[in-house]
């Protein structure tokens, strides 16, 4: 786990690679890993290599990168786990390859010399590297299914750099700031930017679950190897039907099986602990796969101390129940107020989550974890969110209306346009006609924070054209659906995976998490689990996704947990940023714009303006 | 074998920057392994001037609907094709359409400045519908992206190249005569006096000749190129007192450039506007300290700094300090010019070639 950094210097025409550039853009990455730092350049100056380790696996230096194979043909600097790395091993050895070292980076090499760029079909983990090959003079990028991993790049038509955090790329000094339209109006529309995009023109994402090949005529088109969409679709090319007891066992053993994967170390392996089922779940599971002594982590903020917003009691609950180590660190507005700072110059890219892990990765970090599991994922893989039930019931209801041209419009303007004199209903319903017919329409509907109509006063005028034509918001969010699955949801299941589990809460876990030298591992953002379930799930009755997985462990999930989470009632590291957003001096820009002082004015929109403003 | 239809503004019997870069491209795609016929129809320069083996040039059209009539007569007629080249955005609609027309890819080339602009959305469609998009500088790529919203993977690099009569040699005593430069050292601009776009920055260095003089009172300014905007420079030294510094050559015969830049110490454009400016490079291969602008193609040619000192064109005493600097000969002397030499130039677009256009499948195929 780990920050990689590096500069291929592909056109005939580029001088070559400066290692004080090199070093810049790694050293920016400091904080994701303190344990070491390497840098390799080639001995023709065109390809240069950094590295900051935070030693997980195989402690030793001779697992520290770059990574160079033993005949000089390949070097990597590789940034995540394997979580299958003996199995693949095993299997390497049994064709006669040697290995020097007990890391999962060697493997990487040793599998790329036998495989090529084929060689991610076999990877289960979260990962994002760079393998130079030099026989053909080019670099293999890669990431991993879900996008756990972050990697970005800029190409300037000379030279490629890549790094895993935005602001590495460009602390380098030779990467362009021109903001990039489309990431910006797709931070507005999402709450966080969209990959490829982000919020400088120069640099892209690799986007989860692609491969990019460079080599002297740069960088070709990503190619996809895995679409969150295609387990779903696949599942239901299965003609069986599935019946619900054994679809119950299945997952118990596919749950398992992930937990027993991600907790692969060299050394102890924590938990964020919040009052819901999936947390909760995941302990059990720990406990299962042998994990004694485990160290819990749960915040609790002051402003929820005797409400139902309060995590700490129900954890606590659940860490007494699987006999968990367990701290309840608790969070102040003036720790929040003192660490913002800290905050935005963390956060890479714009985006309206992860402050909560912010402070759970710094309580896990003071407890003295280098890594933990968080129960992200759960939701999207058992249909945990409002979603689920609400976007196909929206998309019922206003199909037929949809057929009728210009209608939608014509409401959405009229009613626009009342509210303005009054805020009679919430902005989004202006827009229910006119998007919520279509999957990504009624997506964009569940998830948006702003509309697009509603992007004028956020954004200079032809700054915001310009990223929307470039975006072009239901196209990009219906690409995900590629291919289609047919029930309805299964493609809730893929929107959410597709785009804000990728965007939002695993870029945020990253970051946030990194910060504070702390690798987050998360069991249900997983290829195998999701390719193995994804049938089981869906043929299970409504609602019931979270009841299999609480009694997934040998001990049930407790049955306050289980009662509270059949309530409806959301759960899961919730904070007090709406409260905050009154108080704290150095979050009040929100309120040069009138709409957003409006006493309706959903908090995320205020807190959105205020990051883009920060 | 592959055959090319190539759509110019103008090539061999041209004369600019243009003309060469195509000359140079179309030589480069009839050396490519597997290439058969080139056909090439150019809209403007001299009917008659011999291509290379291989390829064969249309008579120039100058009138547009009479050139596209011509195009899709060649299309139909000369074929078959497997490949359309399109040097220049504004014939990227026509091209586009002949693409489809004969179901093959489309390859369309950027300079400068018509690259930079918000494109008609005719030439939107047509440059989004282009397999390949080369650029002579990262600048007018960059520009191009900024303006344009194409995959920027499809959207390459490929610099001009720099004439192997640019180089080293003695100095032509009785051109020094003719300009009266013997004994004097010089300070030379190449480039177009255009009183429109003022952007070559001609200007900016006559203003700074005072203070350049203060420390090297035996400099002469020698501005080559013709333009309309003579008149104003003229003025302008007269007004700065500088006018006794400053020798006009006006527009110099391809014969006498390279003789004319050994004449010179230092090769000094501030330009704006550039899309990558080869003066540079022709000026840095004849052994001259170079200096030019910071903030367009210009950084290309000066290879960040590798070739020459790049400055900011607004900034004059940072012009000062670049310029006495490279009278003192404490300037590094420029290298790395070779690398814009021919070979590596026709290396790349058969690469090229080969990466995009001829070969279906990405070279990532998983």
């Amino acid at each position: 786990m780990c920050g990689i950094a590096g500069i291929y210097a592909y056109h005939y025409a580029a001088n070559p690679v400066e290692v004080t550039e090199l070093c810049a853009m790694r050293d920016h990455m400091a904080a994701r890993g303190p344990d070491g730092r390497g840098e390799w350049v080639s001995a023709d100056g065109r390809v240069g290599f950094g590295h900051r380790r935070l030693a997980i696996i195989d402690l030793s230096e001779e697992a520290a990168q770059p990574m160079v194979s033993p005949d000089g043909s390949a070097v990597i600097a590789f940034n995540g786990e394997i979580y299958n790395y003996q199995a693949l091993r095993a299997a390497l050895e049994a064709k006669g390859r040697a290995f020097r070292t007990r890391s999962d980076t060697e493997v990487l090499l040793q599998l790329y010399a036998l495989k090529g760029a084929a060689m991610v079909f076999d990877l289960r983990g979260m990962f994002a590297f760079a393998l130079w090959d030099a026989a053909k003079h080019g670099l293999l990028l890669a990431r991993d299914p879900y996008g756990v991993k972050p990697l970005y790049y800029a190409d300037d038509g000379w030279t490629l750099r890549f790094a895993s955090q935005v602001k590495a790329l460009v602390a380098g000094g030779r990467v362009g700031r021109d903001p990039d339209p489309a990431g910006w109006a797709g931070f507005f529309l999402f709450g966080s930017v969209p990959e490829p995009y982000t919020v400088h023109r120069a640099v892209r994402a690799v986007e989860a679950g692609t491969t990019v090949w460079i080599d002297r005529c740069g960088p070709g088109r990503p190619t996809r190897y895995f679409s969150v969409s295609r387990p779903f679709a696949a599942a239901e090319i299965k003609p069986a039907r599935i019946a619900v007891a054994p679809a119950r066992g299945r997952i118990r053993a596919a749950l398992f099986d992930s937990v027993r994967h991600h907790l692969v170390a060299d050394v102890p392996v924590g938990i964020f602990l919040s009052s819901g089922v999936d947390s909760g779940a995941l302990l059990g599971l720990m406990r299962d796969a042998g994990q004694r002594d485990v160290e819990a982590i749960t915040l609790r903020y002051d402003e929820f101390r005797g409400h139902s917003d309060d995590e700490a009691p129900l954890a606590a609950l659940t860490a007494r129940h699987f006999g968990a180590r367990h701290t309840i660190r608790t969070v102040t507005r003036e720790e929040f107020g003192a660490d913002l700072p800290k905050i935005f110059a963390a956060m890479d890219q714009p985006t309206i989550d992860g402050i909560n892990t912010w402070f759970v990765a710094k309580a896990a970090r003071e407890r003295g974890l280098k890594a933990a599991l968080s129960g992200l994922g759960g939701d999207e893989l058992a249909g945990g969110y409002p979603s689920f039930s609400d976007i196909p019931r929206w998309v019922r209801l206003a199909r037929p209306g949809s057929f009728v041209p210009f209608l939608s419009a014509l409401v959405r303007h009229a009613i626009a346009a009342l509210n303005g004199m009054m805020p009679l209903v919430h902005p989004k319903a202006a827009g229910f006609l006119q998007y919520a017919g279509s999957y990504s329409g009624a997506y964009l509907l569940r998830r948006g924070v702003f509309m697009p109509w509603e992007l004028a006063g956020l954004m200079d005028r032809d700054f915001m054209r310009e990223g929307l034509r470039r975006l072009d918001p239901l196209k990009h969010i219906a690409a995900v659906l590629e291919p289609k699955p047919k029930s309805a949801w299964s493609k809730v299941a893929a929107l959410e995976a597709g785009l804000y589990l990728r965007n939002q809460l695993l870029r945020d876990t990253d970051w946030a998490g990194m910060a504070h030298s702390l690798e987050v591992r998360v069991p249900f953002v997983d290829a195998p689990l999701v390719q193995n379930v994804a049938a089981d799930f869906a043929a299970l009755p409504p609602g019931a996704g979270k009841e299999v997985v609480a009694n997934s462990p040998s001990v049930a999930v407790p049955a306050e947990i289980q009662d509270r989470a059949k309530s409806g009632f959301k759960t899961g590291f919730a904070t007090p940023i709406a409260q905050w957003l009154q108080q704290d001096e150095q979050v009040r820009a929100w309120q040069e714009v009138p709409r957003l002082r409006s006493a309706n004015c959903p908090w995320a929109r205020r807190w959105a303006y205020q990051i883009a403003r920060a | 074998m592959t055959g090319i239809l190539a759509l110019i503004t103008d090539g061999f019997g041209g004369s600019g920057g243009i003309a060469q870069y195509n000359r140079d491209l179309i030589t480069a795609l009839a050396a490519c392994r597997g290439t058969g016929r080139i056909v090439v129809l150019p809209r403007l320069g001299e009917a008659g001037a011999a291509p290379p083996a291989g390829v064969r040039q249309l008579k120039p059209r100058r009138n547009a609907a009479v050139y596209s009539l011509a195009a899709v007569k060649a299309a139909l007629t000369l074929g078959p094709f497997d490949l359309v080249f399109c040097g220049h955005l504004h014939l990227a609609p026509l091209a586009r359409l002949l693409s489809i027309l004969l179901g093959v890819p489309l390859w369309l080339q950027l300079h400068g400045w018509e690259a930079w602009r918000v494109p008609r959305r005719i030439e939107r469609r047509a440059a989004e519908g282009a397999d390949l998009i080369t650029a002579v500088s990262r600048y007018t790529r960059s520009r191009f992206l900024a303006s344009c919203g194409v995959d920027p993977a499809r959207v390459r690099v490929l610099p001009p190249t720099v004439a192997p009569c640019f180089g080293r040699g003695p100095k032509a005593a009785a051109l020094a005569e003719r300009y009266g430069l013997s004994g004097k050292r010089v300070l030379l601009t190449v480039g177009r006096l255009d009183a429109d776009e003022r952007r070559k920055g001609q200007d900016r260095i006559i203003g700074a000749l005072p203070n350049i003089i203060a420390a090297f009172p035996d400099i002469v300014y020698l501005i080559v190129g013709g333009g309309d905007d003579k008149t104003r420079l003229e003025a302008l030294a007269h007004d700065l007192a500088v006018a006794d510094h400053v020798v006009f050559a006006g527009t110099v015969s391809s014969d006498e450039l390279p003789q004319l830049y050994r004449l010179a110490d230092v090769f000094v454009m501030p330009s704006t506007q550039e899309g990558f400016g080869i003066v540079f490079l022709e000026a840095a291969a004849s052994g001259l300290r170079v200096i030019g602008g910071n903030a367009d193609g210009s950084l290309d040619a000066l290879a960040d700094g590798a070739i020459g000192t790049a400055v900011d064109p607004a900034d004059s005493s940072a012009l000062v300090r670049a310029v006495t600097a490279g009278l003192a000969g404490d300037a590094a002397e420029p290298a790395g010019v070779a690398r814009f030499g021919f070979a590596n130039f026709a290396r790349h677009v058969e690469q090229l070639l080969g990466r995009h256009l001829l070969s279906a499948a990405p070279a990532a195929a998983i």
